[in-house]
C-alpha cells in the first residue's frame, strides 16, 4: 500500500499520523465516511428498539400525563409480560392469526405452484396473463380490502353472482367474515408466491429435466425428483416470508371488518392497534410487540435453517 | 438395439432450415459419428432422433417402423449431454439408479445393476458422494453410466468429450469404443472434432449447413472425399487446395493457377478436370502425399515455391511451401529442407483430387 511508504518517509508522530493517513487508508476513510449513516441508522433502528424494551417493563400510558422517559416511575418488570401470558383476548387474536396463516399459506402455495408450472412453458398471450396475474400484488392492501369490502356486500356482486339472498351476509356474519378476510389475503398474496416459485422453477436447468425425461421419468416423477428438490431453498424462503408477513395482516381487516363482528376477525396486529389507539396501553403494547418479534425471529431462523441444510444427509 | 432410418428429413425453425432433406441409414449396432462445424445441423439431427424435436417433414424410422412410443420417455433413447446434465442434488448412486427407480424396478435388482455399472466405469468409490462434487471427468463417466444402465436401444452422445482435458479425452475415446463393443448398441456420436470421429466411428456422416455431404467409413471419407468441404474438413494437416483455370491447347491440358503460375497436367488428371462444369477447377492433395523435389515421372504435377515455415508435429516435419497460388504443405522428403530454401514439390497424379470449383463436387470421385 502506498500509505506504508508515505509514513516511512515522513516518520510523522503517532498523533498526527492518524489524521494524515485517513485519506490513504481505505479502512479509516471508510469509517469516517459512513459514520453519519451509521449514526442515523442507529437512531432509526436501535433507539426505538431500546425504547420499546424500556416501555415494556413499565406500566406507562400516554394518558398518565408523564413523558415517556419518566416511565420508569411506573416500573413493573414481569408485570406486562405476565399480563400478556394470561390475556385471553391476546391468545384468541393470536389463534385467529395462526388460523389465517395455516389456511391461506397452503392455498397460496398450491395456487402459486400450479400457476408457476403453467407459466414455465410458452403459450400465446403469456406475457399478458403474467402481467394480469401480478397486479394484485401491486395493489395497496387497503385498496384490496376496499375491493373485497364492496364485493362481499350483501347486495354486492358475489351474492348477486351466486344467487344468494340479500339476507345472506358475509362481512357481518361471525363465521363468514373470516372467510372474506382469507379470500382477500389469498387474492393479494398468491401472485408473490407465484412470482418467486416461478423464478425458482425457471432456475432448474432445462437439460436436467430433459435428461430425466430421456431416462424414462414421467412428468410427475420429474417434478418430484428433479424440480422440487432443486426448488427447496426457494420454497422455504417464500414460506418463511409469507409466515412472517401474515402476522402483519392489518389493512384489509381494518377496511373490511374492523376486526368484527365482535372480535371475530381480530388478528394480532389489529388487537395491538386497538390497544394502542383505543386503550392507550403503550407499555403493554411494547411488551406484546417485543414478544412477537422474538417469537417470529426464532420461527424464521428455524425455517431458514431447514433450507440451508445440505442434501447430503441421505 | 435398433437400426435408425432418416428419410428426407427436413427441420425448419421459422425461416431457417437447420436440416435439409437428410437421408441416412444407421445400421443396428453401428457407431456413427455426425461430424460438422457448429451450426451444421448435427445436433438438431440428433435431437430429432431422440424425439426432443420433431421433423418438419420426412420420416424417422426405428427398425424400419415409425416410433411407436408417443412419449420420449418410452423411446428407449440413451442421451449423453455435452454438459452431462448430472443431477447434482443427488448422490452418484441415485444418479445411476435414476432410470431404474422411475420404472420401479425391485431394489435388489437396482443395487446389483448400479454396483456392476459403477465398477465397470470405475466410479464405485464415489457412489455415495453428492454428484455435484465430482470432477468433470467423473461427471462424464456418471453421465455415460447413467444412460447405459437403462440399456437403451439407441445411444446418442452430444459432443461428450469436448469439455475434458486432453489426456482424459484420449482415455475416454478408447473407453467409449470398448463400451460400444460391450453394449453392442447403436451409437450416434455428434462431434465437430474430426480426429474424434475418425478414431471412434464405424462410419462418419459429414454435414454442412443442414445438408449431408458424405457418409462413409473414416478412411473412405479421408481418401475419397466427395467434395471440397469434406476434403477440407477431414484430415490433419488440412488438405492442400490449388485453384485455377483449366486450359486445353492442342491436346495438352494445363492449369493456370491463381497467382499466375501455369502447371501442366498428366493425362488422367486432365481428363477428370475436363468434366468440370466451368473451366474453374480445384486441385486437392494431402500433405502426406506431397513429395519434395521432382520425381522425374510423367505422372506428377510440379509446383515451385519457397519454404516458409517448417512445422513439427511430433516426430514429423511439415514444410509450408509458399507458392504464388497459396501455401502447399509437404511431408515427404523434407527432413533436410530448411526455411528460405527454394523447393519444387511433386504431386503424384494418383493422389490428386480434382474438384469443380463452382459446385465443389469431386470430379474423380469413385462413389459407392
Amino acid at each position: 500500500m502506498p500509505n506504508n511508504n508515505h509514513s516511512n518517509h515522513t516518520g510523522a508522530p503517532e498523533a498526527v499520523g492518524y489524521w494524515s493517513q485517513v485519506g490513504s487508508s481505505p479502512e479509516r476513510l471508510g469509517f469516517w465516511m459512513t459514520l453519519p449513516t451509521v449514526l442515523l441508522l442507529l437512531f432509526i433502528v436501535v433507539f426505538p428498539a431500546i425504547m420499546q424494551v424500556y416501555l415494556s417493563i413499565t406500566m406507562w400510558s400516554p394518558l398518565d400525563g408523564t413523558p415517556w422517559y419518566l416511565a420508569y416511575q411506573n416500573f413493573d418488570f414481569p408485570g406486562q409480560y405476565w399480563r400478556a401470558l394470561l390475556d385471553e383476548e391476546l391468545w384468541n387474536a393470536l389463534g385467529r392469526t395462526l388460523l389465517i396463516m395455516v389456511v391461506t399459506i397452503p392455498i397460496q402455495f398450491a395456487l402459486g405452484m400450479g400457476l408457476a408450472t403453467l407459466f414455465v412453458d410458452e403459450f400465446p398471450g403469456k406475457k399478458v396473463f403474467y402481467s394480469i396475474l401480478l397486479t394484485p400484488m401491486m395493489i395497496v392492501p387497503a385498496v384490496t380490502g376496499l375491493i373485497f369490502y364492496l364485493c362481499f356486500q350483501s347486495t354486492g356482486p358475489i351474492n348477486n353472482h351466486l344467487g344468494l339472498p340479500v339476507s345472506f351476509s358475509w362481512l357481518t356474519d361471525t363465521d363468514r367474515a373470516m372467510i372474506t378476510i382469507m379470500v382477500a389475503d389469498i387474492w393479494q398474496w398468491t401472485p408473490l408466491m407465484f412470482l418467486i416459485l416461478l423464478a425458482g422453477m425457471l432456475s432448474v436447468p432445462n437439460d436436467q429435466i430433459l435428461a430425466a425425461r430421456l431416462l424414462g421419468a414421467s412428468e410427475v416423477q420429474i417434478f418430484r425428483r428433479i424440480v422440487l428438490p432443486r426448488m427447496k431453498s426457494v420454497i422455504i424462503i417464500v414460506l418463511a416470508l409469507r409466515t412472517v408477513e401474515s402476522f402483519k395482516i392489518f389493512d384489509s381487516i381494518s377496511v373490511m371488518t374492523k376486526g368484527g363482528p365482535g372480535v371475530q376477525t381480530e388478528t394480532i396486529s389489529y388487537y395491538i392497534y386497538r390497544l394502542t389507539f383505543g386503550d392507550f396501553e403503550w407499555g403493554y403494547v411494547a411488551a406484546i410487540g417485543l414478544s412477537i418479534l422474538i417469537g417470529l425471529t426464532v420461527l424464521a431462523v428455524q425455517l431458514l435453517k431447514l433450507g440451508a441444510k445440505p442434501d447430503s444427509n441421505k | 438395439m435398433s437400426s435408425i432410418s432418416l428419410r428426407n428429413i427436413t427441420k425448419r425453425f421459422g425461416d431457417f432450415t437447420a436440416v435439409s432433406d437428410l437421408n441416412l441409414e444407421i445400421a443396428d449396432g453401428e457407431f456413427l459419428a455426425l461430424l460438422g462445424p457448429s451450426g451444421c445441423g448435427k445436433t438438431t439431427t440428433m435431437n430429432m432422433v431422440a424425439g426432443i424435436e420433431s421433423a418438419s417433414s420426412g420420416d424417422l424410422l426405428f427398425d424400419g417402423k415409425p416410433p411407436t412410443a408417443k412419449r420420449i420417455q418410452d423411446r428407449g433413447i440413451g442421451f449423453v449431454f455435452q454438459n452431462y446434465a448430472i443431477f447434482t442434488h443427488m448422490t452418484v448412486r441415485e444418479n445411476l439408479a435414476f432410470s431404474l427407480t422411475v420404472k420401479q424396478r425391485p431394489q435388489s435388482e437396482i443395487d446389483k445393476r448400479v454396483n456392476a455399472m459403477a465398477k465397470r466405469m470405475s466410479i464405485d468409490h464415489r457412489l455415495d458422494q453428492l454428484s455435484g462434487k465430482l470432477s468433470v471427468n467423473e461427471m462424464q463417466k456418471v453421465a455415460i453410466a447413467r444412460s447405459a444402465i437403462a440399456e437403451p436401444k439407441v445411444f446418442l452422445l452430444d459432443e461428450p468429450l469436448s469439455n475434458l482435458d486432453a489426456s482424459f479425452r484420449a482415455y475416454m475415446r478408447a473407453e467409449l469404443k470398448i463400451l460400444q463393443h460391450e453394449f453392442k448398441q447403436t451409437m450416434v456420436y455428434v462431434t465437430h472434432d474430426q480426429i474424434e470421429a475418425m478414431s471412434l466411428a464405424d462410419r462418419i456422416a459429414i454435414m454442412d449447413r443442414g445438408k449431408l455431404m458424405q457418409v462413409g467409413a473414416p478412411l473412405d471419407v479421408y481418401n475419397n472425399p466427395a467434395n471440397v468441404f469434406v476434403a477440407q474438413f477431414v484430415g490433419s494437416p488440412a488438405i492442400n487446395l490449388l485453384e485455377g483455370k483449366l486450359v486445353t491447347e492442342g491436346g495438352n491440358s494445363s492449369l493456370h493457377l491463381n497467382g499466375g503460375e501455369t502447371i501442366s497436367l498428366p493425362p488422367t488428371l486432365a481428363k477428370n478436370f475436363a468434366k468440370s462444369s466451368t473451366d474453374r477447377v480445384v486441385l486437392g492433395i494431402r500433405a502426406q502425399e506431397v513429395k519434395a523435389g521432382s520425381q522425374n515421372s510423367a505422372n506428377e504435377v510440379l509446383v515451385h515455391g519457397m519454404v516458409e515455415v517448417i512445422e513439427r508435429i511430433g516426430p514429423v516435419r511439415v514444410a509450408h511451401v509458399h507458392t504464388p497460388a497459396g501455401v502447399v504443405k509437404c511431408m515427404q522428403g523434407v527432413d533436410a529442407t530448411h526455411v528460405g530454401e527454394a523447393l519444387t514439390v511433386s504431386l503424384p497424379e494418383s493422389s490428386c483430387l480434382a474438384f469443380d470449383a463452382a459446385s465443389g463436387n469431386r470430379l474423380n470421385y469413385m462413389g459407392h
